[in-house]
Formats: C-alpha cells, structure tokens, sequence
C-alpha cells in the first residue's frame, strides 16, 4: 500500500485512541512516525506538534461556543505556556536525538503508570466561591478568572506548571495536556470539564509556538505531516462520535501495554541499539 | 448536576449582564475564527495528500524547502508542497489569530490587562519566528 495512506491510516488510529482516552494525538504520532516509518525523531516531534494544532483548532471551537472552556484563563496561561514552548523550541534543537528519545519514553511510562493507577480523590472545586451579584468591572484580576461555581487559587503554581507544559511540548511533540489538565484541576481549583476544555484552548497555542521554530528551521517536513493531520483530523472526530459506544476499560489496559512496548523501543532508541 | 460554565457569573445585575453578554459574543467571534481557520488549513492539506497521491510523491521522499516567494506558483502548477506549505502556514497563524481577535476585543471592553496578556503572547510567539529565522 502506499505510504502516504499508510501514514493517514495511522494518523487515524492515533485520532481515535488519542480522542478516546483524552490524550491527544502527539504522545501516538512519534512513536507512529518514528519506529514505524523511521521518520527521525525531530521530525516526527514537528509534524506531532501540527496534529497536535489540528486538534486543538477543532475542538476548543466547539468548547467555546458551549462556553465550557475559560477563555480569560486559557489566554492568561497561555502567555507562560507560550514562554516555555519558546524556550523548549530552541532546546530541542540543541539536544541529542537519543536524549529526545530519552526523554519521550520516560513520558510514555509515566503514562502508563497513569492509566493503571487507581484515581485518588482531588480537591473539589470551591462551590461557594462564585460572584454572586458582584459586578465583574469592580472584581480583581483572579474573580476575572474565575468562572460561576469556582474560584481560581493559586495562579503562580499553574504559571510554573504552564512553563512546564510548555517546555515539554516543544521537546516531545506533545500538546502538554498531560501537565495541564492536573495544574488547572487539582492545583488551581477548577472543575475538570472546564479545566479539560480550557487544556484543550491553550494546548494551540502551545503548539505552535514551538511549531513555527520547527517549520522556519526545517522540522516539519509537508510531505509526512500532510497525511498523518489529516488521518488525525478525521480519526479525532470519529473518536468523538464513538467514545459512548466503547469499553474504556477494555482500552486503557490495551492502551497501557502498547505505551510500555512503545517505550521499551524508544528506549533501545535512546541506548543506540537501533 | 448541572456542569458548570466558563465565562459567565453566577448572578447578574444588569451591568454584569451586559458584560457577561460581551463576553458570550467574544467567544463566539474567537471560535468561528478557529474553526474557520482550522477548516480552511485541512482543505488546503487535503488538496495537497490528494495531489501527492495522484502524482505518486510519497511522505519518505524530500519535500521542497518553504519558499514563501515560490509558494504562488506552487499553487498556480497544482504542486502539492505549495498547498500542502499553504495549508501548514494557515494551521499555525489561526491560534495566534485566535489571540490577536481575543486581544482586540478585551481592548474594546476596556479589559487593559487581558488586551496587555494577549499582546504579550504575540510577541512570545513573534520572538519565536525572529529566533527561529536567525538560527536556521
């Protein structure tokens, strides 16, 4: 078959687990592109950074108009998830591919260590904390950024986690969903579906800071990254329409063993073995 | 259980309606120029797998480097790296778009600090495009 249909085909397998288990397309496209159509492994982090904008871009539309994601707080955070993308850009460019490869397995068993781990209880959201009947022009910067039935807290812990986030995006590929999901949620206070859609928002930007590096310096190959954003543009919403329909346990346990074989190879990556 | 929405406030005099109002209207001009921006960069790209499948050019072969002073002409000739570059460039001007809009309309509301967040995003992501020219 040709490699560009293959490549789409995968592209679509990525959409739909990454959508399924609400990880994104990134941390399934390197591995993809690089163990399985021996892409090098900066490339393959350029072209994961646009699927990584594909998704973003189609989604956070949609938790917009539903007014679930927190613009105010999405736009706030994404001034130091864009600092760290910044910074990650240009340090991916100086390291080693196999510590990239280093690097990139150690997240896939944090992950999967994630995914088997049972979910501990996290910190409610402040439910009293709303603004009832305060005007917002009279409000402080933080009830700006809080939203009806929260309070934002602790907003210096979630910019360090957002440079954090972003940092590890532009290294890995990655939209830093990850990090960011748990700092806005378990830091900051805020309900997880509004903390997941606000992810979702600054995770575009995220991207593409980093992205217009890898594309001005040669990262982003048009030819691998044109199928493999359309496979993962239509695998995304066809995970959407079917995530109802499908055994979420069943695929976590799947998932978590394709994750560690994944890392097994990335890691023989990094040790020079292949 | 009722989810809870981003955005709006949870009781309203008429001052903080018409606040939560301009902010309803902000975010849907923000997600149409998403989706729209989105839309336009995966036709773009579709158009360009669809060339490279019809001329038998495969992701493995070496693309042609982004010359943005041949990328017309890419187009004009149905090459797919100029729809395909076009499509790329669409994709990752959108979220900053996305912010410039988000910026303006903060700074019609007279919101100075969330006018001032968004500018500073821009030139984060602008510094980016500067260094990245310098060390290519």
């Amino acid at each position: 078959m040709d490699v560009a249909v293959l490549m789409l085909v995968g592209g679509v397998g990525a959409g739909i687990f990454g959508s399924l288990l609400g990880l994104g397309g990134g941390l399934l496209i390197v591995p993809l592109l690089t163990l399985g159509f021996h892409l090098p492994l900066r490339e393959a982090i350029g072209v994961s950074l646009v699927c990584v904008i594909v998704t973003s871009g189609a989604s956070a539309g949609i938790f917009l108009e539903r007014r679930v994601a927190n613009l105010r707080l999405g736009m706030t955070l994404e001034l130091f998830t864009a600092t760290g993308a910044l910074l990650g850009g240009l340090i991916a460019f100086l390291l080693d591919e196999r510590v990239l490869a280093g690097l990139f397995s150690a997240l896939l068993i944090y992950v999967a260590v994630s995914m088997i781990r049972p979910r501990t209880a996290v910190a409610s959201p402040d439910a009293d904390a709303r603004l009832d009947g305060e005007s917002l022009e009279r409000a402080t910067f933080m009830d700006r950024l809080s939203g009806p039935g929260y309070r934002v807290h602790r907003l210096r812990a979630g910019i360090v986690g957002s440079v954090g986030a972003g940092v590890a995006s532009a290294l890995l590929g990655i939209g830093g969903g990850l990090i960011k999901v748990p700092v806005l949620h378990v830091v900051m206070g805020v309900p997880l579906r509004v903390a997941t859609a606000t992810s979702n928002l600054v995770i575009g930007i995220t991207a593409s800071t980093s992205a217009w590096i890898y594309l001005i310096r040669g990262g982003i190959d048009p030819y691998a990254a044109g199928p493999t954003a359309v496979g993962v543009f239509v695998g995304a919403s066809i995970g959407s329409r079917i995530a109802h329909r499908v055994d979420l346990r069943a695929l976590r346990v799947l998932f978590t063993v394709v994750l560690l074989y994944t890392a097994f190879q990335m890691l023989r990556r990094a040790a020079g073995v292949q | 259980m009722s989810e809870p929405r981003a955005g709006t406030t949870g009781q309203a005099g008429p001052e903080t309606q018409d606040t939560a109002a301009r902010a309803a209207g902000l975010e849907g001009s923000v997600a149409r120029l998403l989706r729209v921006g989105t839309y336009t960069a995966i036709g773009l790209i579709v158009v360009g797998v669809a060339l490279m499948l019809a001329t038998g050019r495969s992701p493995l072969d070496l693309a042609p480097a982004l010359a943005p002073e041949r990328l017309f002409d890419d187009l004009i000739r149905l090459q797919p790296a100029g729809f395909l570059w076009l499509g790329m460039i669409v994709l990752l001007l959108t979220p900053a778009a996305r912010v410039a809009l988000g910026g303006i309309g903060y700074a019609r509301a007279g919101d100075r600090p969330m006018a001032l967040i968004a500018a500073l995003v821009l030139v984060v992501i602008t510094t980016g495009v500067v260094l990245g020219i310098q060390g290519a």
